[in-house]
């Protein structure tokens, strides 16, 4: 399709192709490709495993359970990396969030001796406020972060890289180093490992649901329009009138309440914080962002492929445990798959359409 | 059009006016008074030696930058734009010398950015964008322009050079309602391509729309622009009808002309 009649002087051979059918769209778009490493790896692992233990729906549980929370990170993350912005300080945000939850549901739950017993008199309430304190929390975690940026006019990298180290010291004083645990059982058994039908963990619904919803605003919405412009030329947004500070709120803030909903989801799998953990966080999300074929300079972004890369981990840590291999090979072969993906948004860039 | 042959100033009040503008950027005096008149139905041709602050000048009427003194008058009324969004609700629109696209957006979206089309009922409420409409509002105003783009759903960056500059140009035409700034728009496009944007320049001026025409082909603006604005050294040392002007006066006035001179 043209936009008008070509005329003998435009060359519109050399375009003409540029409007490529939507059979083949899907087939070279990253989201379809990623989809099919996590088909083959699946498949393999199944062929692998003894009695295809890996294939069995109790597998495709813990793949489910196991891979929710890297998922919603992922998926906040692709409307920063889309908006040219990083953010490495998720995991000490979840941190941060799950200890101020934790600190909440204890002191809610009913007297410090029912809560060292592990029996909550008022756990409906501390639950409650435990989730909300959590998400407070991150968000005001993530706004601070993009304040940050806005106020002090250095890159979000350098930015959440000290906020990393702020936001993991502050858990560690307000917790005096020792990990908040004994938390409420209803919290695991009504949520963190509660299923849907008896078979689909809760929060692997719930990252879903936020996939779906984060898919339709980066597509469907103005938002993904000024994070994408935003992404691709911070000038272009500026000179079009596009706010883009608020803007930055907006996805850092975003970021930071996915990131105190994921701390909440932690400690309702584990009745515990983790404060020695999450170290990893950031670059396993961004790794699924640009894995999923997110350009890692902005611009471009796939919600879709995030979420579909964001399996991975899940199933290279499952599959080698299964086949009684060293699940730390995980890291390597997430390592090279992201190589392999930076490799191609490098040629892509280089060689537009 | 006919340019007004007698000399004098045109009987119309000028749609823009500024007055005495001055611009520093740290120790860079950018702009020291610079006073310019563009009229409407009229290409007013704003030439000078680089850097002489013909961009700053453009820019600071399109809302980029604030002036640090002086005025700017909207058919005579004295209008505080404080951002491009303001100057774009006042009906002013500019094509910015390095245009300003964002290169992963499509033509449309680019088109649109900042202003986006939303569908209509609850979608609008949630900001969703009317993809549709725009495409087709965007092929109306590249086709008025004549410009050729293979697909207004390719972002900008698969374009080439002249087709993106056609976009910028087209897109400005496209939105403004009092006056169009343009700079250099021709500086990357082709003897067809080029004729094109004069023929969409001259005919957004006879729409009533007063337009900034930035450019160096002075012997191009000679002929074709209405009046023209000599910069030099931040401010603008002469403005008068191009009707008899000499190209060997132009460039005198240009490079040696001193302030108090305008
Ligand atoms: N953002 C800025 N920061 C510092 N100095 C600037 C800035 N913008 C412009 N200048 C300086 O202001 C002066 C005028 O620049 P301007 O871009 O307006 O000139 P110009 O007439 O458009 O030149 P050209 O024909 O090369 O486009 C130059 O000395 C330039 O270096
Ligand atoms: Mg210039």
């Amino acid at each position: 399709m043209t936009a008008t009649k070509p005329s003998p002087q435009a060359s519109a051979t050399t375009f003409s192709s540029s409007e490529p059918a939507l059979v083949k769209r899907i087939i070279t778009s990253t989201a379809f490709m990623i989809a099919v490493v996590v088909l083959v790896l699946i498949l393999l692992f199944g062929a692998l495993s003894p009695n295809a233990v890996f294939l069995g729906p109790a597998n495709f549980r813990n793949l489910a359970l196991d891979s929710a929370q890297l998922i919603l990170l992922a998926v906040g993350m692709t409307f920063l990396v889309g908006a040219g912005e990083l953010d490495l300080s998720i995991g000490a945000n979840v941190i941060l969030s799950s200890v101020v939850a934790a600190k909440v549901i204890t002191l809610l739950g009913g007297t410090p001796e029912e809560v060292l017993a592990g029996n909550y008199s008022n756990v409906g309430v501390a639950i409650f406020f435990g989730l909300l304190a959590a998400v407070a929390t991150g968000t005001v975690f993530g706004i601070v972060n993009a304040t940050l940026v806005n106020l002090l006019r250095v890159n979000s990298f350098i930015v959440t890289l000290a906020m990393m180290s702020v936001g993991s010291g502050i858990a560690y004083i307000v917790t005096g180093g020792v990990n908040v645990s004994a938390l409420p059982r209803d919290l695991q058994k009504n949520f963190g490992s509660a299923d849907f039908f008896g078979i689909i963990p809760v929060p692997a619904v719930i990252a879903v649901l936020l996939g779906i919803v984060a898919w339709f605003a980066m597509t469907k919405l103005r938002f993904g329009t000024h994070t994408l412009g935003m992404g691709s030329s911070i000038r272009a947004a500026q000179r079009a009138g596009i706010k883009v500070k608020t803007q930055r709120v907006k996805l850092f803030g975003i970021m930071g309440l996915i990131a105190g909903l994921v701390g909440f989801i932690d400690i309702s799998r584990f009745l515990t914080t983790n404060i020695q953990g999450h170290q990893g966080d950031a670059l396993a999300a961004i790794a699924a962002v640009v894995i999923g074929g997110t350009s890692l300079f902005g611009g471009r972004a796939s919600v879709l492929g995030s979420i579909i890369a964001a399996i991975i981990p899940a199933i290279l840590i499952n599959g080698l445990v299964i086949m009684r291999v060293g699940s730390f090979y995980q890291l390597v072969v997430t390592g090279l798959i992201l190589l392999v993906a930076v490799g191609i948004d490098q040629r892509r860039r280089t060689q537009p359409s | 059009m006919e340019t007004d042959l007698s000399g004098l100033h045109p009987p119309d009040q000028p749609v823009i006016e500024t007055r005495g503008i001055t611009k520093s950027f740290g120790h860079v005096e950018a702009l020291r008074g610079a006073s310019l008149r563009a009229y409407p139905g009229e290409v007013l041709a704003l030439i000078g030696d680089n850097g002489a602050g013909k961009t700053t000048l453009a820019n600071i009427i399109a809302g980029v930058h604030a002036s640090d003194e002086g005025e700017l008058l909207l058919r005579g009324i004295s209008v505080d734009v404080a951002s491009v969004r303001q100057a774009r609700e006042l009906g002013i629109e500019i094509v910015y010398q390095d245009l300003a696209q964002a290169p992963d957006l499509t033509v449309s979206q680019n088109f649109f950015f900042g202003r986006e089309l939303l569908v209509k009922g609850i979608g609008r409420f949630l900001g969703k964008v009317d993809e549709r409409a725009m495409r087709e509002r965007t092929k109306e105003a590249m086709t008025l322009l004549g410009a050729q783009v293979p697909s207004l759903t390719v972002p900008v960056s698969a374009l080439s050079g002249g087709q993106r500059q056609a976009i910028a140009v087209a897109r400005a035409v496209m939105w403004a309602k009092a006056a169009i700034i343009m700079d250099e728009p021709t500086a990357a496009l082709g003897a067809k391509q080029t004729a094109m944007v004069y023929d969409a320049v001259r005919a957004a001026a006879d729409r009533g729309l007063a337009v900034i025409l930035v450019s160096h082909d002075i012997p191009k603006m000679i002929e074709f622009a209405d009046q023209m604005a000599i910069m030099r050294h931040g401010s603008v040392v002469a403005q008068m009808p191009t009707a008899g002007l000499e190209l060997v006066d132009v460039l005198t006035t240009m490079l040696t002309a001193q302030k108090d001179a305008a």
